[in-house]
C-alpha cells in the first residue's frame, strides 16, 4: 500500500508539470495515474483497479460503460476489475479518460445534459461502428464521440456570453456551427478540442476529426483533405447524435439538416435506412438504461 | 499510429493513411504511397497477380515554376491532379511524391496493361494547358515497374523511379519499363528512406507522448531572466531524435503545424505553471512559417491561451527567419491578431538566411535574436563584431530588445554586452533543461 501511495505521489508530481489548467487539478490526477500505469509495458491490473476504485463515481461510470450493449454481452460486470477485463486496456483507458473529462469541469454549471448527450452519442457511435460495415474501430468511434465537443465546456468556463453563442449556433440553418462561434469569439470549440485531444495524445485521426467536425466543405469534398478514417468518425458520431436527438428530443440542433446528407454519403447509407436504424437503436438504448 | 486496414474501391488494402494527404492536390503523399505499396506487396501472394507502379514526372516543370511563380505552378499541379483523378477514376491509386512527380499504383496489372495505362496518362498530360494568356503543351517522362513476387516495396518504387529517370534521360516525353532502361538512375527514393522513417516516428511521437519541451534561459546583462525558450525534444522507443533531423522532415511533411500547435499549448501551460509558482517568466515558443501562413493560426493561438489559462504577456512567439520570404496578408493579419491577443513577438536567427531588412519594419516584434553564426567568431573577428553592433543599433532603433544566441564563452558575452546586446542565451549560462528542472533552476538563481 505504501509503495502504491509513493508511486501515486510520484506520478502526481510528474504530472503537475503537464497538467493543463482547466481549473480541475484533482480529477486529471486520477486519469494520469491510471494512464501512467496503463502505458507501462506490463501494467498491473490490480493497481489499475485500485486507482479506479478510489473514485466511486469513476468506478460506477466504468462499470456502466462495460455493461453497455455496445460491448455486446449480456453478462453484467460488477467491479472495476471485471470492467477492465471486459473492456480491455485500450478501451478502458479511453473510457476512463472520457469519464474523467466529464468530471473535469465542476466550475461550469448545468453541464449534466451536455455530458449525458455526449455519453449517449458515444455509446450509439460505438454501436453503429460495431453493428454496421463502417470500417472504423468501435472504440475509436466511441472515444471520438466522447471527446468531440470537449472544447465546449472549456469555452463555457471562459466566456460568459458563450451560452448565447451556442444557442445561436444550434439554431443556425445556413452558416456552419463554427462560423457562428468564430464571429463572436477568437476561437471555436473544434480548435480548442483538437488542441486538448492532441495534448492528451489521442490518435491522429481522432484529433483531425475533432478539428474538422463542423467543416461541411471538407466532408463533401472529393479531394481527400482528411483521411477516410477521420471522415467516417465524423459521420458516425453525427449520425449517432441525430439518433440520440430523435430518441430524446434533447438539444436539437441544425447539424443533421446541414450535414446529414454528406454523412450518409460517407457511410454509404441511404436515407430510407434511417427508420430501421431508429428502431434498432431504440432497443440498444433501452437495454442500456 | 493506429493504422486502419480497409479495402478501397479497388480492392486494395490501404494501411493507416491518416494525415498522409498532400495539402495542395488532396492526393495521398509519398508516405501513403509507400504504405499502400507495402500492403500490396504483402497481399501479392503469387506471381500470377502482379501490380504495377507507374511513375510520372512532368517535363520542364522548372520552367513553369520560374515563369509563373509558385502560385502558378501550384495551380498547374492541382490541374494535373484533377486530370489524373478523372482519367483514372477508380482504376489506380494516385499519389503525389513531391514536386511534379506522381505515382500510380495499379492492382492486378501486367506489363502490357501498365504500358496501356501509361500511354493514357501521357495523353492526359498532353492536353493543352492555359495559364493566363498562354497555352502550354506539357509532356511527361514515365517509368513503369511491375511488382515481382517477394519483392520489397521500396525496391519496386526505386525501379519505377529509375525507369522514369531513364525516360527523362532520353529527352523526356517518353516511357520506359524497368529492365529496359540503359543506365542506373538516381536513387531518390533511397534518399527518402530515412525521411520516411523519421516521419513515421513523428506520427508515433504525437500519439504516444514522445514529445516534450526543454527550456533554455535567456539572461539579461544585469543578470535578470529575460525569458526561457521552449525547445522541442522527440523520443520514440527510447531513441532521442535530434531536432536538426526531425524538424526539417516535419516542415517538409506539414506535420510541423501539429507539432507547433502542441508546443504552443505545452509552452503556454508551462508559463502558467511558472506563474503559479511565483515566477513571471516569459516562455518563448517557436512558431513555424507553416503555422503563420495558416488562416487558422489565430484560433489555435487563442485556444492554447484559453486552455492554459496563462496571462498572454508571459508568452512570446519566436518567428522563424523564413517568414521574411513572404509577408502575405494572412501573415500580417496573424501577426496583428497575435499582438492583439497580448503575446509578444521575437524574430529568431536574424542576420543570415532569408532575413530581409525591408520586411523587418513590417513585423511588429519586440525582440531581435541574432543568429549564433555571429557569436562563435567573437571577439576575435572585428568585422563580425561590427555587424553585430550595427544590427544591435538597428534593433534598438526599432524599439527591440536584442538577444544573442549560442554563447558559450565569457569573452563572447563580454564582447556582445560591450556593443549593446541586451541579453544572452547559450550554454555559458544554461543548457536547455527539462520542464521539471527549470523551476528549481529559477529558484536557485533567484536566491543568488
Amino acid at each position: 500500500m505504501n509503495s502504491l501511495h509513493n508511486t501515486a505521489t510520484e506520478v502526481d508530481k510528474l504530472l503537475s508539470r503537464s497538467v493543463i489548467d482547466l481549473g480541475i487539478p484533482p480529477c486529471p490526477a486520477i486519469l494520469n495515474r491510471f494512464m501512467s500505469e496503463a502505458q507501462k509495458e506490463e501494467p498491473d491490473y490490480h493497481r489499475l483497479s485500485n486507482i479506479i476504485s478510489a473514485d466511486v463515481g469513476l468506478s460506477a461510470s466504468l462499470i456502466k460503460t462495460a455493461n453497455s450493449p455496445f460491448f455486446g454481452t449480456r453478462q453484467r460486470v460488477r467491479s472495476p476489475n471485471e470492467a477492465l477485463a471486459r473492456l480491455g486496456l485500450n478501451t478502458a483507458s479511453r473510457a476512463v479518460a472520457g469519464i474523467v473529462l466529464r468530471e473535469s469541469f465542476p466550475h461550469v454549471p448545468n453541464l449534466e445534459r451536455f455530458w449525458d448527450a455526449s455519453a449517449r452519442t458515444a455509446r450509439i457511435s460505438g454501436w453503429l461502428a460495431q453493428r454496421f460495415d463502417i470500417r472504423v474501430r468501435a472504440e475509436d468511434a466511441y472515444t471520438y464521440a466522447l471527446f468531440r465537443d470537449c472544447g465546449i465546456p472549456v469555452l463555457l468556463g471562459r466566456f460568459p456570453n458563450y451560452p448565447a453563442v451556442l444557442a445561436c449556433a444550434n439554431d443556425e440553418t445556413v452558416r456552419s456551427f463554427i462560423d457562428v462561434e468564430d464571429a463572436a469569439l477568437p476561437t471555436n470549440h473544434a480548435m480548442v478540442g483538437s488542441l486538448l485531444a492532441q495534448s492528451w495524445w489521442l490518435p491522429e485521426e481522432i484529433c483531425l476529426a475533432i478539428r474538422n467536425h463542423h467543416e461541411l466543405t471538407t466532408l463533401e469534398s472529393d479531394s481527400a483533405i482528411l483521411p477516410l478514417s477521420s471522415l467516417k468518425l465524423i459521420a458516425t458520431a453525427q449520425l449517432a447524435e441525430h439518433i440520440v436527438q430523435q430518441q430524446l428530443g434533447l438539444s436539437r440542433t441544425q447539424e443533421w439538416p446541414k450535414m446529414g446528407p454528406a454523412c450518409l454519403h460517407i457511410l454509404d447509407m441511404g436515407e430510407v435506412f434511417l427508420e430501421t436504424l431508429y428502431v434498432e437503436a431504440a432497443a440498444v438504448t433501452a437495454a442500456d438504461e | 499510429m493506429s493504422g486502419l486496414v480497409y479495402p478501397t474501391a479497388l480492392g486494395v488494402y490501404r494501411i493507416g493513411d491518416m494525415n498522409n494527404i498532400d495539402p495542395l492536390t488532396g492526393l495521398l503523399d509519398r508516405f501513403g504511397c509507400l504504405q499502400t505499396a507495402q500492403s500490396l506487396s504483402c497481399d501479392s501472394t503469387s506471381s500470377a497477380n502482379p501490380f504495377a507502379v507507374i511513375w510520372v514526372d512532368l517535363d520542364r516543370f522548372k520552367q513553369i515554376n520560374e515563369s509563373f511563380g509558385h502560385h502558378g505552378a501550384d495551380q498547374v499541379l492541382k490541374d494535373f491532379a484533377t486530370r489524373f483523378r478523372n482519367r483514372m477514376s477508380g482504376r489506380a491509386e494516385i499519389y503525389r511524391m513531391g514536386g511534379d512527380e506522381f505515382v500510380f499504383l495499379v492492382p492486378r496489372c501486367n506489363r502490357t496493361q501498365a504500358q496501356h495505362i501509361a500511354n493514357e496518362l501521357a495523353n492526359t498530360v498532353e492536353e493543352p494547358l492555359s495559364i493566363g494568356s498562354l497555352t502550354l503543351h506539357p509532356t511527361a517522362s514515365i517509368g513503369i515497374a511491375i511488382h515481382e513476387y517477394g519483392e520489397d516495396s521500396l525496391a519496386l518504387l526505386e525501379r519505377a523511379d529509375r525507369a522514369m529517370h531513364a525516360a527523362k534521360g532520353k529527352g523526356g516525353n517518353g516511357l520506359v519499363c524497368s529492365g529496359d532502361e540503359p543506365i542506373p538512375g538516381r536513387l531518390g527514393i533511397t534518399l527518402a528512406r530515412e525521411e520516411l522513417a523519421l516521419e513515421n516516428m513523428l506520427h508515433t511521437a504525437l500519439e504516444t507522448g514522445g514529445l516534450c519541451l526543454h527550456y533554455q534561459p535567456i539572461i539579461r546583462g544585469d543578470g535578470q531572466i529575460e525569458a526561457v525558450e521552449a525547445l522541442m525534444r522527440c523520443t520514440v522507443d527510447g531513441e532521442d531524435i535530434p531536432p536538426g533531423k526531425f524538424i526539417p522532415v516535419a516542415e517538409k511533411t506539414g506535420l510541423v503545424i501539429r507539432l507547433g500547435e502542441w508546443s504552443l499549448l505545452q509552452g503556454a501551460a508551462h508559463a502558467r505553471l511558472l506563474q503559479d509558482a511565483g515566477h513571471h517568466t516569459k516562455v518563448a515558443i517557436n512558431v513555424s512559417r507553416a503555422q503563420m501562413i495558416s488562416p487558422k493560426f489565430t484560433q489555435a493561438l487563442h485556444a492554447a491561451l484559453i486552455c492554459s489559462n496563462v496571462s498572454p504577456e508571459l508568452v512570446e512567439l519566436e518567428l522563424t527567419e523564413s517568414l521574411f520570404m513572404d509577408i502575405s496578408d494572412t501573415v500580417q493579419k496573424n501577426l496583428k491578431n497575435a499582438i492583439a491577443a497580448g503575446v509578444s513577438l521575437a524574430i529568431d536567427d536574424f542576420g543570415t538566411g532569408y532575413s530581409c531588412l525591408a520586411n523587418l519594419k513590417d513585423i511588429p516584434a519586440k525582440k531581435l535574436k541574432l543568429d549564433r553564426a555571429f557569436v562563435s567568431v567573437l571577439p576575435e573577428d572585428r568585422r563580425a563584431l561590427a555587424v553585430v553592433k550595427a544590427m544591435t543599433q538597428l534593433g534598438h532603433e526599432l524599439g527591440m530588445t536584442v538577444v544573442a544566441e549560442g554563447c558559450e564563452r565569457k569573452e563572447e558575452i563580454d564582447a556582445l554586452l560591450d556593443v549593446g546586446v541586451d541579453a544572452i542565451q547559450g550554454f555559458y549560462y544554461a543548457r536547455p533543461m527539462p520542464g521539471d528542472d527549470l523551476l528549481p533552476w529559477l529558484q536557485t538563481r533567484g536566491k543568488k
